[in-house]
C-alpha cells in the first residue's frame, strides 16, 4: 500500500509543539498585555472607559517625571519599607521554623502552638497594626524606632505563621519507610533531623517564602498606614492621596509594585540556585 | 548447605503480634511462630497479604515489638543487634533521598556509622559496581528508572556490611525482565558476601528460585504453616525455572498453604 503523503502541519500546531516558542510566549504575552494597557492609559482611552480624568488618574509620562524628580525621597522611603519588610521576614521565618522544629519534636505541644499562631495570622493586618502600635508604646522614646518595632512585629507574625505551617509539613511529611530506614541503622534523633528532616524541609521553605516575600512587603505597606511615624512607601501613597497629589501617589504605587516584583525575582533566582539538587 | 555447617543464628520462639484495627478489635497478625534461621542461609517468608510475613521481618529487625514470645539473634535481642548496626534492610520502595546523589545515598548508612570519608567513598564505589551502576554515581534518584533505584536500595543495604540482610518484597513493583535480572544479581552478590538473607515475598516462583528454605505463612490468623527445603543446586540459573524439579517444588510449596491452594 502506498504511503499516504503527510499533510504539512498547520502553523497553529507547529507553534504548539515548539517548546522554545512556547517558552518565549510566556514572557512575550504578559509583556504585550502590559504594553497594551500602558498605551490605553497614555492615550486616555482608559479614562474614557472608567469615566475619570487625568487629575485622578495621571498619565504615564507625568508619573514617570514625578518618579524621576522625587527619586531621592522615594529611595529614602523604599529603604524604610524594605528594612521593615526584610527584618520582619527574616525574624518571622526563623521564629516560624523554630516553632515547626518544636512541633516536630513534641507533637502534642507543637501542633497546638502552630494552630494558635495560624489563628493569629488570620487576623487582618488592618486590625493587627493599631494593636501593635499600642503594645509598643513603651519600647522607645524615638517615634521612628517605636513605629518600626510595631511594623516589624506585624510582618513577623505573618511570616512566622507561613513558615511554621509549611516547615512543619516539610519536617514531618517524609517518604514512607524513611524513618524506618534511619531506625534500622540506629540513627540518633539528631542524625535523623540533620540527614532526613532538615533537607526534606528545604523545598517547603521556598513554598513558604513564595507567599511570605510578597506578603511581608504588603503587610509593611499596610502597617505604615497606621504607624505613628510618617515614613515608607505605603504611608506616602496615603499622604499624597490625602493631599490630592495623585501623580506622586501613583509614583509610589508604581514603586510598591516594583518592590514586590523585584524581590520575587530575587527569590526565584535563589530558589533556582539552592534547589538545583532537588528534583 | 551440609548439615555440619548449620549454625543457628536467629531463634524465634512463640512469637505473636496482635494489632488493634480501626474499630478497636484485636487482629492476630502472627500467632506462636517458632523458627530457627541458620547463618549464611537464604530464607524466604512466603505468603499472601495479611499472613504477617512483613510483621515477622519487622519483629526480627526491631522495627516492631512482639506482643508475645522472643527473638534471639546470636543470643542477643533484636534491639541490641540493631543498636550495633548489624542489620541491612531493603524496603518495598527504594526510599532514596532525592537531594542526595546515588553515591551519597549508598553512603548514608556509613555516615550514620561514622565511617571516614575515604572509606565511605571506597565502599560506595564497590557496591555501585556490584549492582552495575558505577556510571550513575553522580545522578540523582529521580533520574533513574524504578529498577535502577531498587538496585541503589540493594547497594545501600549491602554497603554497610550487615550481618543480616532483611528484604521486604523488594522486587514486587518491578517488571518481569528487571526482576529476573535483579534475581541473578542478588544471588551473585549474596554468594560474594555470604550474608544471611531473610527475603519476604508473595511470589512462589521467586521464593523457589532464590531460597535455601521457604517458610510458608498462612493468613487469618497469620501463622507459619510449613517449611519447604529447596534442594535446587547452586549457582542457580534461569534455565532451572523450566525443569520438572523446579515445577515440582513450586507445586509442593503451593500445596503447603493451609486450607489448600491460595
Amino acid at each position: 500500500m502506498a504511503q499516504k503523503r503527510k499533510r504539512p502541519k498547520s502553523l497553529y500546531h507547529r507553534a504548539k509543539d515548539n517548546q522554545q516558542f512556547q517558552a518565549a510566549m510566556t514572557v512575550v504575552l504578559p509583556v504585550f498585555l502590559g504594553m497594551v494597557i500602558l498605551v490605553l492609559w497614555q492615550t486616555q482611552t482608559l479614562h474614557q472607559i472608567f469615566h475619570t480624568d487625568t487629575f485622578t488618574l495621571p498619565l504615564i509620562d507625568r508619573i514617570g517625571t514625578i518618579f524621576i524628580e522625587n527619586r531621592a525621597k522615594i529611595w529614602e522611603n523604599v529603604k524604610a519599607t524594605m528594612t521593615v519588610a526584610l527584618i520582619g521576614l527574616v525574624l518571622g521565618s526563623l521564629l516560624g521554623y523554630l516553632i515547626a522544629i518544636l512541633a516536630a519534636f513534641f507533637p502534642k505541644m507543637g501542633t497546638g502552638g502552630l494552630s494558635v499562631i495560624g489563628a493569629f495570622a488570620s487576623i487582618p493586618v488592618v486590625a493587627l497594626a493599631p494593636v501593635m502600635n499600642n503594645w509598643t508604646k513603651g519600647v522607645s522614646s524615638d517615634a521612628n524606632t517605636r513605629s518600626m518595632v510595631a511594623k516589624i512585629l506585624v510582618v513577623m507574625l505573618i511570616a512566622a505563621a507561613n513558615m511554621g505551617l509549611n516547615a512543619y509539613r516539610g519536617l514531618t511529611e517524609l517518604k514512607p519507610y524513611a524513618l524506618d530506614l534511619m531506625a534500622v541503622y540506629a540513627a540518633k534523633r539528631r542524625t535523623v533531623f540533620q540527614k532526613l528532616q532538615l533537607p526534606n524541609s528545604v523545598p517547603y521553605i521556598f513554598v513558604a517564602l513564595k507567599v511570605s516575600v510578597p506578603a511581608s512587603i504588603m503587610t509593611t505597606i499596610v502597617s505604615e498606614y497606621f504607624a505613628e511615624y510618617i515614613i515608607g512607601v505605603g504611608r506616602q501613597i496615603r499622604e499624597n492621596i490625602v493631599l490630592a497629589q495623585y501623580s506622586t501617589a501613583w509614583a509610589y504605587i508604581a514603586t510598591a509594585c516594583l518592590l514586590g516584583i523585584v524581590s520575587y525575582v530575587i527569590l526565584m533566582v535563589l530558589q533556582k540556585i539552592l534547589l538545583r539538587n532537588y528534583h | 548447605m551440609s548439615e555440619l555447617e548449620k549454625n543457628v543464628e536467629i531463634e524465634i520462639r512463640d512469637l505473636s503480634v496482635t494489632f488493634k484495627d480501626n474499630s478497636g478489635n484485636d487482629v492476630q497478625a502472627l500467632t506462636a511462630v517458632n523458627l530457627d534461621i541458620y547463618k549464611g542461609e537464604f530464607i524466604s517468608l512466603l505468603g499472601p497479604s495479611g499472613c504477617g510475613k512483613t510483621t515477622l521481618l519487622r519483629c526480627i529487625s526491631d522495627l516492631q515489638e512482639p506482643t508475645d514470645g522472643t527473638v534471639r539473634i546470636d543470643g542477643m535481642t533484636p534491639k541490641e543487634i540493631r543498636l550495633k548496626q548489624k542489620f541491612g534492610f531493603v524496603f518495598q520502595q527504594p526510599v532514596l533521598f532525592d537531594w542526595r546523589t546515588v553515591k551519597k545515598n549508598v553512603e548514608l548508612p556509613l555516615e550514620i556509622m561514622y565511617e571516614s570519608k575515604a572509606e565511605r567513598a571506597k565502599r560506595a564505589d564497590e557496591m555501585l559496581e556490584l549492582v552495575g551502576l558505577q556510571n550513575f554515581a553522580n545522578h540523582y534518584p529521580k533520574q533513574l528508572s524504578g529498577g535502577m533505584q531498587q538496585r541503589v536500595n540493594i547497594a545501600r543495604a549491602f554497603g554497610s556490611w550487615p550481618e543480616l540482610l532483611l528484604m521486604d518484597e523488594p522486587f514486587s513493583a518491578l517488571d518481569e525482565f528487571t526482576k529476573e535480572k535483579l534475581h541473578e544479581d542478588l544471588l551473585r552478590i549474596w554468594r560474594q558476601t555470604n550474608k544471611t538473607i531473610i527475603f519476604v515475598t508473595h511470589n512462589i516462583q521467586e521464593a523457589v528460585f532464590l531460597s535455601d528454605r521457604i517458610c510458608v505463612l498462612s493468613p487469618h490468623p497469620g501463622r507459619l504453616s510449613a517449611i519447604v527445603d529447596v534442594d535446587l543446586p547452586r549457582p542457580r540459573t534461569l534455565e532451572m525455572k523450566d525443569t520438572q524439579h523446579f515445577n515440582d517444588l513450586v507445586l509442593k510449596v503451593r500445596n503447603s498453604f493451609e486450607g489448600g491452594s491460595v
